[in-house]
């Protein structure tokens, strides 16, 4: 066995894992485990010798294209990062602010691996320079990239011509989190909206895009994404026309 | 024949940049003025000529290290090209939905190409032949790389590239292509 002693990157919970199995049996050696994680770090770790760091480079984009996460998993991810965001800050605006930056973060990203994958191999690759097939793109393949499925509607409000709302019956991100009766106002869909802001405003539509709690009868998670796009986009829109 | 890249955030901050220099032979016929001239091979003045005619043939007369007359080989004209060439970028970007934007630019016997990615990053090459394939491919494995380093979540759009893999990527694909 290439490692005696436990990998210096397992958490700390594996750790401690490990010192209780010790104590419970004291024959028992490094390759003898009760949680399956471990031993698997083990063996990745020994196949290749002297590659502890993988290189970014070296990874095929497409690899991971269709794996799913699990979704109690990500749940519990989650809550960790409200949590933790939620200690940081003062007041549900600053919360839903916070969160919406955590989103931000992760829609740059989406939006470029997921055109990448769709466009990488293609001949003249595309950018969406259309409003409305922008907003198209984030309802269906912006959504079917994070969530696996495509938002339940969209909509362009009645009284601003400004706004636009994404509506998902059933955020999955909402799915395991009940906000407390004090904190009504609270939508965790905040992150969601974050990835709609990033996506907007690489693609050269900045907008405000804030997550607003809507339940209806049959569903109670319903939640609508309001984007609100910024004035100079509007002035061009118009000018386009 | 040298080449320069240049990668910019969306705030056109320079990310990154190359300068490649490549061995491929240059084809001979760049500039309709210079396919008109006679070749002077034992005059005193062809170099001079060809190198005033914008003509890129001028290279074998300044292999030896000559500076060219009229062109811009000095870095700063060549960042002023570049920034020069983001103007026009911006606006061809707005109308044309295709991520390569082939020669949008020209400056004596620079032509600016350039590719947008999709968060905005934009990816700028000087270049002084017409060789479009090569720069879609060449840039299509930038984009790759890119793609890959973005991914890394200590690196943001506004945050120089300094990872030397990156670097060997590129150039390897400068290599390859151009």
């Amino acid at each position: 066995m290439a490692y005696a002693q436990p990998h210096p990157r397992l958490s700390v919970v594996s750790n401690s894992s490990q010192s209780s199995v010790d104590h419970l049996s004291p024959t028992t050696t490094s390759t003898r485990f009760s949680l399956p994680s471990v031993p698997s770090t083990h063996t990745a770790v020994s196949t290749k010798p002297g590659l502890n760091r993988p290189n970014i480079y070296d990874r095929n984009l497409n690899k991971t294209r269709g794996s799913e996460v699990s979704g109690a998993a990500f749940a519990f991810l989650f809550s960790e990062v409200v949590q933790y965001t939620q200690k940081r800050v003062s007041g549900i605006n600053d919360l839903e602010r916070q969160l919406n930056t955590l989103g931000y973060r992760i829609g740059t990203r989406v939006l470029e691996l997921m055109v990448w994958r769709a466009e990488g191999s293609s001949k003249a690759p595309k950018r969406e320079i259309k409003l409305l097939s922008v907003l198209m793109m984030i309802h269906t393949q912006v959504w079917r990239a994070v969530w696996g499925k495509a938002a339940d509607a969209i909509e362009r409000s009645v009284e601003n011509p400004d706004e636009y709302m994404i509506i998902d019956n059933d955020p999955p991100i909402e799915r395991h989190i009940s906000v407390p009766r004090d904190m009504s106002q609270l939508s965790c869909s905040s992150f969601t909206a974050g990835i709609v802001e990033a996506v907007l405003d690489g693609l050269a539509f900045p907008a405000r895009v804030t997550a607003h709690n809507t339940p209806n009868a049959q569903f109670p998670n319903r939640t609508t994404i309001l984007i609100k796009l910024e004035p100079s986009v509007m002035e061009r829109e118009e000018l386009l026309k | 024949m040298s080449h320069h890249l240049f990668l910019l955030s969306p705030s056109d901050t320079p990310l990154y940049s190359l300068t490649h220099h490549s061995t491929k032979p240059v084809p001979s016929v760049t500039s309709p003025l210079a396919s008109n001239l006679p070749t002077w091979s034992t005059s005193a003045f062809a170099g001079t000529l060809t190198a005033l005619s914008g003509a890129s043939s001028a290279t074998q007369h300044t292999s030896g290290g000559a500076v060219r007359v009229g062109g811009g080989q000095d870095r700063h004209v060549i960042q002023m090209i570049a920034n020069a060439g983001l103007d026009v970028i911006e606006d061809v970007m707005r109308r044309e939905n295709t991520m390569y934007l082939k020669s949008v630019d020209k400056f004596n016997e620079w032509t600016v190409s350039a590719f947008i990615t999709p968060g905005n990053m934009k990816f700028v090459l000087l270049h002084e032949a017409k060789n479009d394939e090569g720069i879609r491919q060449f840039f299509m494995e930038v984009w790759e790389v890119y793609v890959k380093t973005m991914l890394n979540p200590f690196q943001t759009a506004h945050t120089a590239i300094r990872s030397s893999v990156f670097d060997n990527r590129v150039r390897a694909s400068a290599r390859k292509y151009l």
